[in-house]
C-alpha cells in the first residue's frame, strides 16, 4: 500500500502540486487521469524518486526514501520522451532493470532474456532499441520495468499515439502481467473512456486531489467539470472488446 | 621519412599521441551521445587560465592546470545538474572568462612568454617528462573508470531517469566522468594546445559513429580514427616543417568530412535498394 500526506512538489515557487491525503491499495490497477499539466506525470514522478517534494510518502509502511535506497519501482515513462539515440540492444535495456541485483552478468543476462520472454519480444534482444519500432520499444521498456521484480508497476502515459486497437491491446498485457505477477499497477492516461473499462480505482487530480469515489467506475459531470472544465460533457457508451480484438 | 621515428622528441609525441587516442576513444563517444560536444572547449580555455597562474606564480603550469580544469568541469556539471544554468549557457560564459583570466594574469607576471604560443597552439618540442607521466596516469584512470563504470554510463546515456530508479549513483558517476573528461583535455591541451584541443576529444568518435553501429565499434573505430590522425599529422607537420597542433587537427577533420561522404554513400544505396 501507498500512503501520500500532506504532498506538496513545487517547481521554484510555483506550486504544481497539492494532495492533502491519498492512500493507493496494493494489488489493484489504479488509473490517474486528469488534464493536461495537471500534474499527473509530477505526482508519477515524486512517487518513482525522480522529483523532490514536501510532505511524506510511505510504501508498505516504509517511509519512501529508505525504500527507494533498497528498491526500485518498475516504471514506464511518457512515450517519446524515454530515452536517447545512444546505440544499446534491447537486451541491454532489460539488464537495466537487474541492475540492484548483486548476480553475474550471464545470471543478468538470463534473467533479462526472460522478462523479454513475457513480452514475447526475445527475438529482438540483439537488437538497437532505436531501429525498432514504437511499440516494440514500448514492450522493452515495459520488460525493463518487470525486470526490476518490483511489486509496483507505474505507466506515464503509455497509451499516447496509440489507436484504439493497439490501446485495448495493451491494457490486455497490463491486466495479464499485473494478475500474473500480483502487481500494483498506477497508470495516469488521457483516456477516460477506456480507463474506466479496466481500472480498479480512479484518481482524479488538477493540481490537488479533486474529490472522487475512487472505485467508482464512472465520473460524475461535476467532477468531470473540475477536472477538464464546464465545457467538457459525457457521453456514456460502450466499448467492444475480446480478449482478441477490440473496436 | 622513417628517420623520424629515431627522434626522442618524436618517440615521445607518438607515445602521448597513442594515449591520447585511447582515452578520446573511451571518452568522446559518451560525450557525443550526451550531446556535451562543447565542453571540451570549456574545459580547454580553463586550463589557460591555470597555465597563466603558475606562470604569474613562477610554479609549474602543470598542476595549476589541472586544477583549473578539473575545477571548471565539475563547476560546470554542477551548474547544469542544478538545473539553473544549461550547460552550454555556462560554457559560453566560462570558457571566455578563463581565456580572459589567463591573459589578464599573464600581463600581471613581469617578463616575455615566448611559451605562451606553445600552451595555445601546442608544441610537441615542449612534451616533458612530466607530461608523459601525466598522460600515462590519465590513461590508467581512464581505462579503470571504463572498466568499473562503462556499464552504469551506458545507461545513464541511455536514460538516466531510470538508471537512478534501477539504483545507478548518477550524480556520483556523472562528476567523475566530467573530471576524466578535465584531465584528458589538459593531457590534449599540452599536444595541441588550449585552442585546437576540443576537435581531439571529440571528433574521432563523430567520424566512428557515422561509419558503425554498435557501441563498441564505436569506441574501437574512434581509437583507431585518432591514432590515425595523430600519426599522420606528425608525419606531416615534421616534414612540412609546420606546427604539428594545427597539422593534427587537418587530420582529425579531414577524417570526419570522409566519414560523412562514407554515411551519405550508404544511406544513397539503402534508398536505392
Amino acid at each position: 500500500m501507498i500512503r501520500v500526506d500532506s504532498l506538496s512538489v513545487r517547481y521554484d515557487n510555483f506550486e504544481a502540486l497539492s494532495i492533502p491525503f491519498l492512500t493507493i491499495e496494493g494489488g489493484k490497477f489504479h488509473a490517474i487521469i486528469g488534464p493536461n499539466g495537471g500534474g499527473k506525470t509530477t505526482f508519477i514522478k515524486a512517487l518513482v524518486g525522480l522529483l523532490p517534494y514536501e510532505g511524506t510518502i510511505e510504501i508498505d509502511g516504509m517511509d519512501h526514501k529508505r525504500y527507494l535506497k533498497k528498491n526500485s519501482i518498475g516504471y514506464l515513462a511518457q512515450r517519446g520522451s524515454q530515452f536517447s539515440q545512444f546505440p544499446i540492444t534491447a537486451l541491454e535495456v532489460v539488464e537495466m532493470g537487474r541492475y540492484r541485483f548483486k548476480e553475474s552478468a550471464d545470471i543478468r543476462r538470463k534473467k533479462a532474456l526472460e522478462f523479454l520472454k513475457v513480452l514475447e519480444m526475445e527475438k529482438f534482444a540483439q537488437k538497437n532499441i532505436n531501429e525498432l519500432s514504437g511499440g516494440q520499444q514500448q514492450r522493452i521498456l515495459m520488460a525493463r520495468a518487470l525486470a526490476t521484480e518490483s511489486k509496483i508497476l507505474i505507466l506515464d502515459e503509455p497509451l499516447t499515439g496509440m489507436d484504439p486497437k493497439a490501446q485495448s491491446l495493451f491494457y490486455d498485457m497490463i491486466k495479464r502481467i499485473k494478475d500474473s505477477f500480483k502487481l500494483t499497477v498506477i497508470m495516469s492516461s488521457h483516456d477516460v473512456g477506456f480507463i474506466s473499462e479496466y481500472a480498479d480505482n480512479v484518481i482524479c487530480i488538477n493540481k490537488e486531489l479533486v474529490p472522487h469515489d475512487e472505485s467508482a467506475k464512472i465520473l460524475s459531470c461535476a467532477e468531470f467539470a473540475q477536472l477538464y472544465g464546464p465545457k467538457i460533457g459525457i457521453v456514456e457508451h460502450h466499448h467492444l472488446h475480446s480478449e482478441k480484438d477490440d473496436v | 621519412m622513417f628517420e623520424l621515428f629515431t627522434l626522442f622528441f618524436i618517440q615521445r609525441a607518438l607515445l602521448i599521441g597513442a594515449v591520447i587516442a585511447i582515452v578520446s576513444g573511451l571518452i568522446g563517444p559518451f560525450i557525443i551521445y550526451r550531446k556535451m560536444s562543447f565542453i571540451g572547449v570549456g574545459i580547454s580555455h580553463g586550463t589557460f587560465s591555470g597555465i597563466a597562474f603558475g606562470i604569474l606564480l613562477g610554479v609549474s603550469p602543470l598542476p595549476m592546470a589541472i586544477i583549473f580544469a578539473v575545477g571548471l568541469g565539475i563547476f560546470i556539471g554542477f551548474t547544469s545538474r542544478t538545473g539553473k544554468i544549461s550547460e552550454d549557457v555556462s560554457i559560453g560564459i566560462l570558457f571566455s572568462f578563463a581565456m580572459a583570466l589567463g591573459i589578464f594574469l599573464i600581463s600581471l607576471s613581469s617578463g616575455y612568454h615566448a611559451d605562451i604560443m606553445g600552451y595555445l597552439f601546442g608544441d610537441i618540442l615542449a612534451i616533458s617528462n612530466n607530461d608523459l607521466y601525466l598522460a600515462i596516469g590519465v590513461l590508467g584512470s581512464v581505462m579503470l573508470w571504463y572498466t568499473l563504470r562503462s556499464r552504469q554510463m551506458k545507461y545513464m546515456t541511455f536514460d538516466e531517469d531510470f538508471a537512478k530508479i534501477a539504483g545507478v549513483p548518477v550524480g556520483i558517476d556523472y562528476y567523475i566522468f566530467m573530471a576524466l573528461i578535465s584531465l584528458s583535455i589538459v593531457v590534449i591541451v599540452n599536444f595541441v594546445g588550449v585552442i585546437l584541443a576540443s576537435s581531439i576529444i571529440i571528433a574521432p568518435a563523430a567520424s566512428a559513429k557515422s561509419i558503425v553501429k554498435k557501441f563498441s565499434s564505436i569506441v574501437v573505430l574512434s581509437i583507431v580514427l585518432a591514432e590515425l590522425s595523430i600519426l599522420s599529422g606528425i608525419i606531416f607537420s615534421y616534414n612540412l616543417n609546420i606546427s604539428s597542433g594545427p597539422s593534427i587537427v587537418f587530420f582529425v577533420t579531414f577524417v570526419f568530412i570522409l566519414s560523412l561522404f562514407y554515411r551519405k554513400i550508404k544511406n544513397f544505396k539503402v534508398k536505392n535498394r
